[in-house]
């Protein structure tokens, strides 16, 4: 059975809720920008959304679109990917417990200060009783709930998924990972996207790998497979799609991986168009997406198979393939 | 007690984070709960953490709630008899 994608939206620091950013995406310069959102009383009643940090409002807004898109009014599942949760939230309500002790915690920060509150508020706001998942794996946390999603389809388990990868970065959490140089250059970005997986469309997703801490010739062996498997030659890839940033540390992964496969002219990043977060692969699903639905890439590349590959510190590594 | 009840007014559109309503908007005798404002359980629960912060006003009988919260009057009443700050 076939996996594809078949609808993709974004908020990020490029406009928001379009595809824009494939033909004139926003330059910045700065080491961390907030995202851009739309306006949300296209999609949240006022009164529902007063209790909504900014995680949900976009979190609801990329789902409906998402929705939309794809034409699938009620999804089987809603599978979520987050890496840091509602932090805004949390961070308000840890600075009144620090500020004003225990006595006097506000109730509305705390109940929407878990990671799974985001696909909870999904699932109420559409009335979704289907599988309702989180997947909170740092940098593999939106390949973990891809594969959920892959796995629950090719099972026949359910016949569609919302897959939705959602991170926001406040100025106090980037200022902390800012000093003990978790950025190391890199561009720090917000994620919010969401994508609606069914068993028909135009874009494939031929495989999804996650592999910890590999050996190189572990990471061979499973493009090979991947490759063999579903009868594509390696040489027929088109489009490499790295997290490459403006890091050499974390450069050199993708370095090494372009030598090994002969895939130096093929390759771009997402990262430089919309920053970076733990579930910030997202993007690169989205650019890959967007690629293969136009064949042709954002630098002009023609394309018909796109390879992804991510890591996340050298320690999760992830390969997705997709073919239209 | 005027002044009480603006600022009533005022705390509750900031702590129930009201975007669209402004204080004049809001009738001091209308119902807070349903057909009125409109609140719900959970802002129950941020009015007694607001009595208690912003007046020292334990609530300890959840049924008081029900009388003390009917109304901004009532709450401005119940508040200028129990006031502690």
């Amino acid at each position: 059975m076939n996996i594809y994608i078949k609808s993709c939206s974004q908020i990020s620091v490029q406009e928001p809720l379009c595809n824009k950013w494939f033909t004139k995406p926003i330059k910045y310069e700065c080491p961390y920008v907030r995202a851009l959102d739309p306006d949300y009383k296209h999609f949240i009643n006022p009164i529902a959304a007063r209790r909504m940090g900014l995680i949900l409002k976009r979190a609801m807004a990329t789902s409906l679109t998402a929705m939309k898109d794809s034409g699938i009014v009620m999804p089987d599942a809603i599978i979520t990917a987050t890496g840091l949760g509602c932090i805004e939230n949390t961070e308000k309500f840890l600075s009144v417990l620090c500020e004003e002790g225990e006595n006097c915690l506000q109730p509305t920060f705390f109940i929407n200060s878990t990671h799974n509150t985001i696909g909870s508020y999904i699932a109420v706001n559409i009335k979704c009783y289907g599988y309702n998942n989180t997947h909170v794996h740092r940098g593999i946390s939106f390949e973990s709930a891809l594969l959920d999603a892959f796995i629950k389809i090719k099972l026949g388990k359910i016949e569609n998924a919302l897959v939705g990868a959602h991170d926001e970065m406040t100025p106090s959490f980037f200022t902390l990972l800012d000093r003990v140089g978790f950025w190391k250059g890199g561009f720090a970005g917000e994620t919010a996207v969401s994508m609606m997986l069914t068993k028909c469309g135009d874009i494939k997703i031929v495989g999804v790998e996650i592999l910890y801490m590999p050996e190189r010739q572990k990471i061979v062996d499973v493009v090979n497979k991947i490759c063999s498997e579903n009868d594509i030659a390696i040489d027929d890839i088109d489009l490499l799609v790295t997290g490459r940033n403006n890091n050499d540390e974390n450069n050199m992964v993708y370095d090494d991986f372009e030598n090994i496969f002969n895939m130096k002219d093929k390759s771009e990043s997402y990262k430089n168009i919309f920053g970076e977060s733990f579930t910030s692969s997202a993007y690169g699903v989205c650019y890959a997406y967007e690629s293969l639905k136009r064949g042709i890439s954002p630098l002009g590349k023609k394309v018909s198979k796109v390879l992804l590959y991510n890591h996340c510190e050298n320690k999760e590594h992830s390969l997705i393939l997709l073919t239209c | 007690m005027e002044n009480l009840i603006k600022e009533l007014k005022e705390e509750i559109i900031k702590t129930l984070n009201l975007e669209e309503i402004k204080p004049e908007d809001i009738d001091e005798n209308a119902p807070l709960f349903g057909d009125g404002l409109g609140l719900d359980s959970i802002d129950a629960l941020e009015l007694i953490v607001l009595m208690e912060k912003n007046y020292g006003i334990k609530l300890q009988d959840p049924n008081q709630g029900k009388e003390i919260f009917k109304s901004i009057v009532t709450m401005a009443d119940y508040v200028h008899k129990n006031r502690t700050k």
